[in-house]
């Protein structure tokens, strides 16, 4: 299932910015091909919906760890390890806004 | 052009959000901009109700600098409800709460004032504005384990506030 997901914040600048677009996929069966810098939006217990990218998949344990771009984005550690049953779906393409020069 | 077709969308019916949540941001809050919101809703009317006793109503001017000073009301009493309820959605804590009961209905009564400012000029729900979020401000500092003083705001109309005593 495809979904179109607003993003707010600017941890992911300047890939991604605060008021672009993402279409998520949120089929489970790709999770466990997901890797190193593949966006993301998953669900935090503390931060609620949050959309970062890949530093590390382990497939094995279904746990992924995340991380912003952002000098300012919270760190991988704050956040802990991402279980694959809170995760939503994986960015599969990025509506940009047109980006000043 | 693709984006502005889908931000059309967005504003018809929302698309969920996801946060790319930025840490220092976030970790910077103070009631102060509140408190400096609120009186200035007090100035306000007190600036309209001089202008409303003069014998000028009959001149632009007058229609002029009415209008302006509501709509400079309206908008910090909206920006003060905004500041806390940023703080309370995003600062404050179930543990907060627990210790301090008197948070939730204080809140609630910070947003039915901020709108009763903006529905009238009524000074005493200026004043009671601003008392209000005197109070929650001193929360907020008891929280952060930080004294509090009260003075005299340095400028008109020169109410009692609540700092930190840095």
């Amino acid at each position: 299932m495809l979904k179109i997901i607003k993003v707010t914040g600017n941890s992911l600048s300047p890939f991604i910015l605060s008021g672009d677009f993402v279409l998520i996929s949120t089929s489970h069966r790709q999770f466990k091909n997901l890797k190193e810098d593949d966006p993301v939006v998953f669900n935090h217990p503390e931060y609620g919906r949050l959309i970062k990218l890949i530093d590390k998949n382990y497939p094995d344990s279904e746990n992924l760890k995340v991380t912003g771009i952002h000098e300012e984005s919270i760190s991988s550690h704050k956040l802990g390890l991402i279980p694959y049953s809170d995760l939503i779906g994986r960015v599969i393409f990025h509506i940009k806004q047109p980006r000043s020069m | 052009m693709f984006h502005k077709l889908i931000q059309t969308f967005d504003h018809l019916r929302p698309f969920l959000t996801a946060k790319a949540h930025c840490d220092v941001p976030c970790g910077i809050y103070d009631p102060i901009t509140a408190q400096i919101n609120a009186l200035t809703v007090v100035r306000m009317m007190d600036l309209m109700s001089v202008l409303s006793e003069g014998d000028e109503k009959n001149k632009t001017d007058f229609h002029n600098s009415i209008t302006r000073y509501i709509a400079v009301k309206e908008d910090h009493a909206e920006k003060a409800k905004h500041e806390i309820r940023v703080i309370w959605g995003d600062f404050i804590k179930d543990a907060h709460v627990e210790k301090y009961p008197e948070l939730p209905g204080l809140v609630h009564k910070i947003m039915q004032l901020g709108s009763k400012c903006r529905q009238t000029a009524d000074r005493d729900n200026g004043l009671a504005f601003v008392e209000a979020i005197n109070q929650f401000a001193e929360i907020f500092w008891a929280i952060k384990e930080f004294q509090i003083k009260k003075a005299k705001a340095p400028y008109a109309p020169g109410l009692e506030m609540v700092y930190p005593d840095l």
